[in-house]
């Protein structure tokens, strides 16, 4: 499954990257963030505490909780997502946790 | 004691040795212009236009494998190309028409997991594509940003030096010409890529090349206006040497960092420091024997304002 959201790029598409990695204490959402058109994606890990979720957690329920979230923190987390893949040769990762809620 | 790297007395002759440099200095330039024309810049996506694909795998491949793989897809001619150290198995593959770029990620990341099977994995981290339109245009832009700084610079320092000559201005974008030929000739040879980066590093050593070119300048213009009799040659080795310390010192420590950089700054920063550290080395270098020299030969058997009538 695959949602859109609205930027100031254009539109993306959100879908689950990778299988959902499930810890202890936290599920790892692999993301991908591609435009609507092909020209651009970029993929993004988001950590999130199980206490967040409603469990079994499901990436499609959790890309839809990101959806409105995404589209206003666009920017910035794409910004973070491509420094991380072109410099460090690695996923950015975001935490969502109960001192960090987001949009959970 | 305090470290004293410059000795306050050092008497170098710099001037003296202007046609030296000045031939070598045309000879370099000569050949950068050669390398520019005939075997041209190593552009960037930025500039070329065209897709560039990151790609981690789980183990160990290789760029024909790779090749091999994509070639069901019927993308046009690609080039492969390890990212970072080996145990990363990354790679970036670059394709400079794509035919039909809808899905390009998903494609590949198919294409490639496909022919890999489960035991080696394919992740397409990034997809970044610009179109040939927008590559030509920027690349446009670029040449027009680095023409349009180097000409105001010099109208810049010759307005500011208007009071003793105009020939500084003239001496400061010959002089930036040759550092910007010099860094251009040593990026073909490199095959370092040239993208948005490489060209913001580019201007920066316009910048730091006019500066180290004012720092000489205007010393020459005080000594100028205390040594009204002595000849301007020896006016301007006085100045270069009085200047040496700091240039050797300014130029020392950014050179460092930059070391570090190239050395450790990754894939993506290494072009751009190898573009500011020959460029900090060729704007020091210039500013001496490039820019000096033009005021020199500009004022050969002209007086200007309040030095001796003849210069050497």
């Amino acid at each position: 499954m695959s949602v859109e959201i609205a930027t100031g790029r254009g539109i993306y598409r959100l879908s689950a990257a990778a299988p959902l990695e499930r810890n202890a204490d936290t599920v790892v959402l692999t993301l991908a963030m591609e435009r609507a058109d092909g020209i651009e994606r970029i993929v993004t890990r988001c950590r999130i505490a199980r206490v967040l979720l409603d469990e079994p957690a499901e990436a499609d329920a959790m890309i839809e909780r990101l959806k409105a979230w995404l589209a206003r923190e666009f920017e910035t987390t794409r910004e973070a997502a491509l420094k991380a893949i072109r410099s460090e040769r690695r996923l950015n990762e975001i935490a969502f946790d109960p001192a960090n809620r987001g949009p959970f | 004691m305090s470290l004293q790297l410059i000795p306050p007395d050092i008497n170098v002759d710099f001037v003296g040795k202007r046609y030296f440099f000045v031939a070598l200095s045309t000879v370099i330039n000569i050949a950068a212009i050669f390398l520019l024309l005939f075997v041209g810049l190593n552009y960037g996506v930025d500039f070329a236009g065209g897709s560039v694909v990151q790609i981690k795998f789980d183990k160990l491949t290789s760029g024909d494998q790779i090749r091999r793989a994509l070639g069901a897809l019927e993308l046009g001619e690609i080039t492969v190309q390890d990212f970072g150290a080996k145990s990363e198995n990354q790679f970036l593959v670059r394709f400079e028409k794509v035919k039909n770029i809808g899905s390009l990620g998903t494609r590949i990341e198919g294409a490639l997991n496909e022919n890999y099977g489960s035991s080696n994995q394919a992740h397409v981290l990034r997809v970044e594509t610009v179109g040939a339109k927008v590559g030509h245009d920027l690349r446009v832009d670029g040449f027009l940003a680095v023409a349009v700084a180097t000409l105001f610079m010099g109208v810049y320092i010759a307005w500011q030096f208007a009071g003793v000559s105009w020939s500084f201005g003239a001496g400061a974008v010959i002089a930036l010409i040759h550092d910007v030929l010099v860094v251009s000739g040593g990026l073909v040879l490199s095959r370092f890529e040239f993208d948005l980066t490489t060209l913001a590093a580019l201007l920066t050593v316009i910048g730091y090349s006019v500066h180290d070119t004012i720092i000489v300048s205007d010393r020459i213009r005080e000594d100028a206006a205390k040594r009204r009799r002595e000849p301007l040659e020896s006016i301007m080795n006085r100045a270069i040497n009085e200047t040496l310390s700091r240039t050797i010192l300014t130029s020392g420590t950014a050179l460092t960092v930059l070391a570090a950089l190239l050395a450790l700054g990754g894939p993506i920063l290494r072009p751009a420091a190898f573009t500011l550290f020959i460029g900090i080395i060729t704007g020091t270098y210039s500013s001496i024997y490039i820019a000096a020299p033009v005021v020199l030969f500009w004022e050969r058997g002209h007086r200007i304002k309040g030095t001796a009538a003849r210069a050497a």
